[in-house]
């Protein structure tokens, strides 16, 4: 039996392997987790399905320019266009909010008004999904990974494929 | 060469069942090949596209876990399929080509990452197939997938030998319907070959052979009745013609051996009273002599004498003419003969009567025949007096016997150096009462060789002369070897 699971950590260790040989930032794998995050989710209040999707980011932007290559990228056939407005008014129009942790302190605020726009919200800040949000980055150890608040995406009308949730470390449902 | 020709003495039922039953098995085993054919392919593309949708939803589960590169979801997504337990690999590999989780360890079954177009599909006993994993019509990687045909083969085999089962089963069937088919067909045939059969072992020509349906065998047994029946028509008009000589030949036979009887009651009585009268000549005539002779001149004297030896020769007449009766109507008692002591004892009979002169008798020792004894010494004592008697006036006598014989006949030449014959007249030597010579050369009543004639003739023999005149003459009894009664 120790053989076998000696065994098991090792393969498991070395398909693992070509990930953690390209060293990249937590940033820059949560800014494809970001991008991907985009792809799994349906607006179903949107009139069609190629207008442009709005990505917002609100507070201190921790990506640094690692979102920029996604500004422009088609995500679903929608064009990504990102900004980083000042507040979460319904005037940016946006329809994803990436709340950073320097906003923690306004996040029921920002909350609210992210549940009256219907928007999908993305942040890494602790027990964010707890707190209303939609889906919030977690770290277990050197892995990032995400949790999802099912609930709250439901009764905005946002649908989220069920591969994603499959990936989810947690899912409120 | 003998197994060709075999098929050629078989019985009709077994040429029809043979054909019949060659044709279904043989349409039984095309069918059941075409089946399986048929079978294996749809087997295989049934495969194909189970294995293709399987990679499908593979491929669409996994594109979540590709692009959150989450190899342990990956590992969890294709470790479902272990439970078929055909499939010996399955790789996930991302994007850029690197594999990211695989069904079994890669060390054990190899993770191609791309695979040429000619080696997809079925490659010998494996189907391998690549599928591009696909979000948003942008592809995040590909799934390869390789699985044996162990499942394809057991079908296959399985499918055969249930195909062949029922093929069995119906060309079972088939003999038993087959049997009773050919029936329709052989029975008839049979029908008539037994009743042929039967009417040339019978002869029977009112036997019919039972005729069914109104086919060319029904035809040919219909045809086959009216040619019995013509035969039998004409068979019967024989019979009747028949019938009628045997009763003209009967009427013929009985009328020919009154006449007979009556013939021989004739001569028998003839010759019986015949005699009384002769005898009364011949002793009156004696007594005349005897008492008056003193009274007659040497003319009377004379006449008497003459009377006295017609009626001599009148009574050895009657005597030969009983003698001939005799051997045409006494039944034959054949036993082995021997012909050269019955000769010898002739011989010696002749010499004592008159042995005026040498004679030089041959006779060849050991000739047997079979036949009635006495009748055949009637016949050699009348050849051997007839060679005796005119070879009388030569200087020595020589008489010669001699026999030569094949498988069927025996041949006794008797010859003489006596005066011969003419064979002019050779046609009326054996007929009674004719006489080449004069009684003042040589006595004789003309009845002896009509006697032998006779007597071969009853033996089934035959007798034929040969002569010239002063030369001798040979006479040849032909005798046929007849096998021993006793």
């Amino acid at each position: 039996m120790f053989v076998w699971k000696y065994l098991v950590a090792l393969i498991l260790c070395a398909s693992l392997a070509p990930v953690h040989a390209s060293v990249r930032s937590e940033y820059e794998i949560k800014a494809v987790f970001f991008y991907n995050f985009t792809r799994f989710v349906n607006w179903t209040h949107l009139p069609d399905n190629e207008s442009p999707l709005r990505v917002c980011v609100i507070g201190d932007n921790p990506f640094g320019d690692l979102l920029e290559p996604l500004n422009g990228r088609k995500s679903q056939g929608r064009k990504l266009e990102i900004t980083s407005p000042d507040d979460v008014s319904a005037d940016h129009g946006c329809h994803v909010l990436f709340v950073s942790v320097s906003e923690a302190r306004n996040l029921s605020g920002i909350v609210d008004a992210a549940h009256e726009q219907k928007l999908l919200t993305i942040s890494d800040i602790p027990n964010f999904i707890d707190r209303g949000g939609i889906i919030g980055y977690i770290k277990q150890g050197n892995v990032i990974r995400f949790e999802i608040n099912l609930r709250v995406a439901n009764t905005l009308g946002l649908t989220i494929d069920s591969r994603l949730l499959e990936l989810a470390s947690r899912v409120i449902r | 060469m003998i197994g060709r020709w075999r098929l050629r003495y078989w019985p009709l039922k077994a040429k029809l069942l043979f054909l019949t039953l060659f044709t279904s098995t043989l349409g039984i085993i095309l069918v059941s090949a075409s089946l399986i054919v048929v079978e294996n392919q749809n087997y295989r593309q049934r495969l194909a596209s189970e294995l293709h949708v399987i990679a499908g939803i593979l491929a669409e589960q996994s594109a979540a876990a590709l692009v959150f590169e989450d190899s342990n979801q990956l590992t969890s997504i294709i470790s479902s399929l272990r439970r078929i337990g055909t499939i010996r690999q399955v790789c996930v590999f991302d994007a850029a080509g690197s594999l990211m989780s695989s069904l079994n360890p890669p060390e054990s079954v190899d993770c191609p990452s791309t695979i040429e177009p000619s080696q997809m599909g079925f490659v010998g006993d494996y189907y391998q197939l690549s599928v591009p994993v696909t979000l948003d019509n942008e592809t995040v990687g590909h799934l390869y997938l390789i699985s044996h045909l162990r499942a394809l083969r057991a079908h296959i085999q399985t499918f055969i030998v249930v195909v062949f089962g029922i093929g069995a089963l119906i060309q079972l069937a088939l003999v038993f319907v087959a049997f009773k088919l050919q029936r329709v067909v052989s029975q008839p045939i049979l029908a008539l070959s037994g009743t042929a059969e039967r009417i040339a072992q019978e002869q029977d020509y009112s036997i019919r052979a039972p005729v069914s349906g109104n086919d060319e065998l029904g035809r040919l047994g219909t045809t086959f009745n009216e040619m019995i029946g013509t035969i039998e028509q004409q068979n019967r008009r024989i019979l009747e013609s028949r019938a009628g000589l045997e009763l003209i030949v009967e009427d013929r036979t009985s009328q020919l051996s009154l006449a007979n009887k009556e013939l021989e009651a004739f001569s028998y009585s003839v010759s019986h009273d015949l005699r009384q009268p002769l005898r009364a000549i011949d002793g009156f005539g004696q007594a005349l002599e005897e008492d008056c002779a003193d009274q007659l001149n040497e003319t009377g004297k004379d006449y008497l004498r003459r009377i006295r030896a017609a009626s001599v020769r009148m009574g050895s007449l009657i005597d030969g003419l009983l003698v001939l009766s005799r051997v045409t109507r006494q039944p034959l008692e054949n036993q082995r003969v021997n012909i050269s002591e019955m000769l010898q004892e002739i011989t010696e009979e002749l010499k004592e009567i008159s042995y005026s002169l040498p004679t030089d008798i041959r006779i060849q020792s050991g000739i047997w025949v079979i036949g009635d004894g006495r009748m055949l010494r009637i016949a050699f004592q009348n050849l051997l007096e007839n060679a005796w008697k005119y070879s009388s006036k030569e200087a020595q006598r020589v008489i010669d016997v001699s026999a030569t014989s094949d498988s069927r006949f025996i041949t006794i030449a008797i010859c003489d150096n006596g005066v011969g014959f003419n064979m002019k007249y050779v046609n009326k030597l054996f007929v009674a009462f004719n006489r080449l010579h004069t009684p003042s050369e040589f006595g004789g009543t003309g009845i002896g060789l009509a006697t032998v004639y006779r007597v071969i003739r009853r033996h089934s023999g035959d007798i034929s002369a040969k002569s010239e005149v002063g030369k001798g003459a040979s006479f040849y009894i032909k005798l046929p070897v007849l096998t021993d009664q006793h």
